[in-house]
């Protein structure tokens, strides 16, 4: 009748349910928090210094410990193994149990601001590995390196008292940023060119967000903007990023990146200080957005990259025949079919002060001498002539239909608004410190009605853009 | 009750009576039945709109891609003009990536070319195009809920 | 009693005294079960005990014949009923608060990642062996003499058991879950790609109209959480448990479970009890193991093979408690070393890669990357109604209750496994080297992807297989087992197949360790 069978299998699964409770409980009963938290007491208790110091050492109690702040909608369990984080005793000790470093939590106590608000990491988890979110742990944001710390002060901080009081290497970071001209191709607040991603919300990027494929050592968003700083190419291999920087340039603009997160932080928890305000003058705007391409204008510069031209827009004989207004009209239209950004307000997001400042800036250093005018409007035109001669003279250079790029030396001459007159004294002049030879009495020697038809040509290519 | 062979039966009040008051109340249950149905459809839906603005001409150069993620929406820019694809698979709704033959979607491996054409897997259709409609200050506008014909490009001043 | 000789205090003093033992009796109203009848009596007179039989047949407690499959399905549901009570006690159904809270669970709870885990598996584990106590019950033959109708419940609890595991995935809000709603709801959906094709769309959208009702709108979010949370802890528990009550009490109905006609009280060889033959009687064809019967006539109904039943007490609950521990224990070993999968919250604009679905459904998403609708609604709606129709079909009345039924059923069911791996694995092997019809003809309309592919072709193949055998060997109860026995391999090759050999994109790969780095 089996009863045997039943009542011998009914032991057995009962052992095994006992043994296993039994384990189960015990892992449950002896965590790798409590062995910290132990050890840690009995620190204390060996080396108190006095009978009321030890009673108190006596007294701690070990549990789970969490810092719960309902504002920042965060439920911190750090100090369940950082026991000794406020404690000037252990300021010498081993980690988990040293003392903060520096004197952070007299400003930023744990019971108000939690550890994950500056540090990431997974603030819920009870145990080493998930807490600080190493790799497949499914964590998108592990605790940051100390080295890009800086990044979450900015959450509250403004970058004047950065600068000044402990947060040096982001407020480089930021000063950096702006200098370098990475606003040419990346938006941040709305300014900035197209070329590359928005910045906004750079330092809240889950794992997946980014390919992993090329980073080197850990797979996280810190070390992808590390290397894509240090070489972008690397990390991304279709990327058109100009960047030329040091590791430690580019370890001060991670930090920077940091800052850019989705969640704010509460208003009682924000300090500005100082009210900065942008910067407004030429020279600031111009290293803001115009240097990563054009460095100081004084060259032109064959761009592996984007296989283009970059003009030399700070070259004299550019700024002598250029009148202000035709290159404000460039800098707000941009050249479409190149690089060259739209910057008007409704574009890339300048204003037209800020137009006016850059063109001011970089018309500083014009000659006084102005070119003779060609005058162009004087001329009957015959633009089939033009693009024969075009076709001999300039698309060595310039390539077919003025386009320009791909390998070439010259520019692309196609433009909404081209201004003939321009195109004409250029031609006719040339541009002395470039490659661009004068073609006009001075140099080649073609007529003016020549030049004139060229420019037809070039004039009606770029109406039919 | 009393029927002679061959008369059509007589309905008596009982049994009428008994039709009726079944009738009635398998209508009313049915009535109730049906109500609580159409409880569990929603009147309103608690999502964003499907209409979102995207900037101006400029901000999207020649040969330039931009995805607006929580969108789920590809702009793209070429000499034709500017379009837009959705980003979601026709099949099950994954969210799709580009890749050098168009679009790739993780999830059952369908592939589609850089029109959203399938050339592989199992997606019925090709991936959505939207309008994308100029407003009056010149800003774009995308509509997620109209779809256009496949290769329906904008040229904007 | 004579109430003149005691006086009031001292009767109320003596009724004090006996509380226990009135209470006692009160409450146990058979007494103590020393004797056949009392042990019966327990039973019959037991609100919790009274679904079983007074007495039960030898053959049921044999667990090399049940093998104990259905009672361990049985008990993996309690566990999941009960585990998943405890869960609700931390969890909250909010998307902003779903994946705090299941974390929470994990680290902080006393028990939270052992009972998440308990609740996880055995919820799991029910899927499996659900699936082999229908197999139990096919290869027994046990869908017969009055068993159909019991069987069709137990297909609708195989579906409910799907289903509700399935919405419990749903319920962490990290990205397994997100991606799974969003499929199942298109999945839902998928007869939008027929309405689409004949142009009705507009007048009748029954695909839209599903998945708009799931999600509570048209993209996943609260209303979605809320949705699934409502169908995992009430309305499918509710229905399940319904069903499983008709189910418990249509074995006792249909005369307990099944067994071979010849069975000796030591179970061994055939001996010839005739079968038992009733006259008169409320259930002529089956008997019930109850102390008594309503019967017309002037004898009580007697089974002929009385010597071959025990009395449920005890020998039916140590085998039913010894079962319930072995699956306790079972599922807490289990539980304790493999921890049920969390990845990252939710995120709506990046799918994972490869996105899978759970493991039981993971055959389905095989099916489904060749067609939507077929994989995802047509074929399971097929292969459910060919499961339901198994015992209509087959009725035979032969070899009632016994494995493999004879020689030939074996054969029958070794040549189909075997008949049934070869062309699942062609299939597949065909589709992951050459691709199908989109790959080959790009602009091929939609409505020869649905009417033709793998799945289809696969499906076609069994059903003509069985037909064949059926044909073959005269007898539809070897076309069943064909039949079954293929379902089942295709089922195992193709979860198989999506598990271990589908990666990113859906690409094949012999294994995990060959998948590209994203």
């Amino acid at each position: 009748m089996n009863s045997k069978y039943y009542l011998s299998l009914l032991l057995i699964s009962s052992l095994v349910l006992i043994a296993f409770i039994g384990i189960a409980f015990n892992r449950e009963l002896n965590p790798e928090w409590k062995r910290y938290q132990t050890e840690y007491k009995e620190f204390l208790v060996k080396n108190a210094t006095d009978d009321s110091t030890r009673e108190r050492a006596e007294k701690i109690d070990i549990g789970m410990k969490q810092v719960y702040i309902k504002s920042l909608k965060r439920s911190d369990r750090c100090v369940s193994c950082h026991r000794g984080v406020e404690n000037p005793l252990m300021a010498d000790a081993e980690q988990p149990f040293r003392q903060h470093s520096g004197n952070y939590l007299e400003n930023h106590p744990v019971a108000s601001f939690g550890c994950t608000a500056c540090h990431s990491g997974q603030g819920r988890a009870m145990n080493t590995r998930e807490a600080h979110g190493e790799e497949h742990t499914h964590w998108d944001f592990p605790i940051i390196p100390s080295q890009y710390i800086q990044g979450a002060c900015a959450q509250c901080h403004d970058y004047e008292m950065l600068r000044k009081e402990g947060g040096e290497k982001v407020a480089q970071g930021e000063k950096l940023f702006s200098e370098k001209g990475c606003r040419g191709c990346h938006k941040v607040d709305g300014k900035g060119g197209d070329l590359g991603k928005d910045i906004a919300g750079m330092g809240s990027r889950p794992f997946a967000y980014f390919s992993m494929k090329h980073v080197v050592g850990d797979h996280n968003l810190y070390n992808w903007i590390m290397q894509h700083f240090e070489n972008p190419r690397k990390v991304v291999p279709d990327s058109d990023m100009r960047a030329f920087l040091t590791s430690e340039e580019a370890e001060l603009l991670t930090n920077y990146m940091l800052t850019f997160r989705n969640e704010e932080m509460p208003r009682n928890y924000t300090l500005i200080k100082n009210i900065i305000l942008p910067k407004t003058d030429g020279e600031s705007l111009y290293r803001m957005y115009c240097v990563a391409c054009h460095t100081d204008g004084k060259e032109s510069i064959y761009d592996e990259i984007f296989e283009r031209t970059i003009p030399a827009i700070m070259n004299p004989a550019f700024l002598k025949s250029i009148e202000d207004d035709y290159l404000r009209k460039i800098i707000k239209e941009g050249r479409k079919g190149t690089q060259m950004t739209a910057w008007k307000t409704n574009a890339a997001g300048l204003t037209d002060e800020e137009v006016d400042e850059i063109t001011k800036y970089i018309t500083r250093n014009r000659p006084a001498e102005r070119p003779q005018h060609f005058r162009y409007k004087r001329f009957g035109t015959d633009a089939g002539k033009g693009e024969e001669l075009y076709k001999l003279r300039c698309a060595l250079c310039h390539g077919d239909k003025g386009k320009g790029g791909k390998r070439l030396l010259g520019m692309n001459l196609v433009f909404k608004d081209t201004d003939p007159e321009f195109l004409a004294i250029t031609v006719r002049d040339g541009r002395e410190g470039t490659p661009m030879v004068a073609f006009g009495k001075k140099g080649v020697g073609l007529k003016d009605q020549e030049i004139s038809d060229v420019v037809a040509y070039l004039t009606k290519l770029s109406r039919n853009k | 009750m009393s029927n002679k062979a061959g008369e059509k039966e007589k309905v008596s009040r009982r049994d009428f009576l008994g039709l009726v008051a079944f009738g009635a109340a398998i209508i009313g249950s049915i009535s109730a039945l049906a109500g609580s149905f159409r409880f569990v459809k929603a009147n309103v839906y608690s999502e964003e709109s499907k209409q979102f603005k995207i900037g101006s001409i400029e901000n999207f150069p020649l040969g330039s891609t931009k995805k607006f993620d929580d969108k789920n929406v590809f702009i793209f820019s070429d000499e034709a003009g500017l379009f837009a694809i959705s980003a979601i698979c026709t099949h099950l709704g994954c969210i799709v990536t580009p890749s050098e033959f168009g679009f790739q979607c993780p999830c059952h491996g369908s592939k589609y070319t850089h029109d959203g054409n399938v050339i592989g897997g199992p997606a019925p259709r090709p991936l959505e195009w939207f309008e994308i409609k100029q407003e009056v200050d010149g800003t774009l506008t995308v509509d997620a809920a109209k779809t256009v014909q496949q290769g329906t490009k904008y040229l904007f001043a | 009693m004579n109430n003149t000789s005691k006086s009031g205090l001292v009767k109320y003093r003596d009724n004090l005294m006996s509380i226990k033992s009135s209470f006692l009796g009160s409450f146990l109203r058979s007494g103590k079960p020393t004797s056949d009848k009392s042990r019966t009596a327990v039973v019959v007179n037991n609100f919790f005990l009274h679904l079983h039989g007074a007495k039960t047949h030898v053959n049921s407690l044999k667990p090399t014949y049940t093998l104990g499959l259905g009672l361990i399905s049985f008990f993996l549901m309690v566990i999941a009923f009960i585990s998943g009570g405890f869960l609700m006690v931390y969890y909250s159904p909010a998307t902003e608060t779903a994946y705090n809270a299941v974390k929470d669970i994990n680290f902080v709870v006393f028990g939270g990642k052992l009972m998440r885990n308990a609740h996880k598996w055995s919820g799991e584990a029910m899927i499996i062996f659900v699936l082999f106590h229908m197999a139990r019950i096919v290869y027994t033959n046990s869908y017969k003499r009055g068993r159909e109708f019991n069987w069709v419940i137990g297909v609708v609890l195989l579906i409910l058991t799907f289903v509700v595991n399935l919405t419990g995935y749903m319920l962490p809000w990290d990205q397994l879950s997100y991606w799974a709603l969003v499929i199942v709801a298109n999945i839902a959906a998928a007869p939008k790609e027929l309405t689409d094709i004949f142009g009705v769309t507009q007048y009748f959208d029954i695909g839209g109209a599903t998945k708009e009702i799931l999600l509570g709108g048209t993209e996943p979010g609260q209303d979605s959480l809320t949705r699934v949370y409502l169908l995992h802890i009430i309305l499918l528990p509710l229905v399940m448990c319904i069903a499983l009550g008709v189910h418990f009490w249509r074995i006792r109905k249909d005369g307990g479970l099944s067994k071979p006609d010849n069975v000796t009280a030591d179970g061994t060889g055939i001996v010839n009890i005739s079968s038992p033959e009733k006259e008169g009687g409320i259930f002529p064809t089956h008997k019930t193991y109850g102390l008594m019967e309503l019967a017309k006539g002037r004898t009580p109904a007697v089974d002929n093979d009385v010597e071959n039943t025990v009395t449920s007490w005890p020998h039916l609950f140590v085998a039913e408690i010894a079962v319930f521990i072995l699956t306790l224990a079972g599922v807490i070993a289990y539980s304790y070393f493999v921890d049920a999968p969390l990845k990252e919250f939710a995120n709506a604009t990046i799918p994972e890669n490869p996105a899978k679905a759970p493991w039981y459904f993971l055959g389905l998403q095989e099916l489904v990357s060749y067609s939507a609708f077929m994989g995802g609604q047509g074929l399971p709606g097929l292969a459910v109604a060919g499961l339901l129709l198994i015992p209509y079909l087959d009725r035979e009345e032969e070899h009632f209750g016994v494995w493999f039924s004879n020689r030939q059923g074996k054969l029958i069911a070794v040549e189909s496994l075997i008949v049934g791996a070869t062309a699942v694995i062609g299939s597949l092997a065909f589709v992951i080297n050459f691709g199908w019809f989109r790959n080959w003809w790009p602009n091929i309309h939609q409505l020869w992807i649905i009417a033709i592919n793998p799945g289809n072709l696969l499906l076609g193949f069994v059903v003509a297989y069985s037909l064949f055998v059926i044909k073959r060997t005269g007898s539809t109860r070897m076309g069943a087992i064909s039949l079954f026995t293929m379902f089942l391999i295709c089922y195992v090759i193709l979860t198989y197949t999506g598990t271990v050999l589908r990666g990113p994109n859906w690409d094949f790969y012999w294994s995990a360790s060959q998948w590209p780095i994203h």
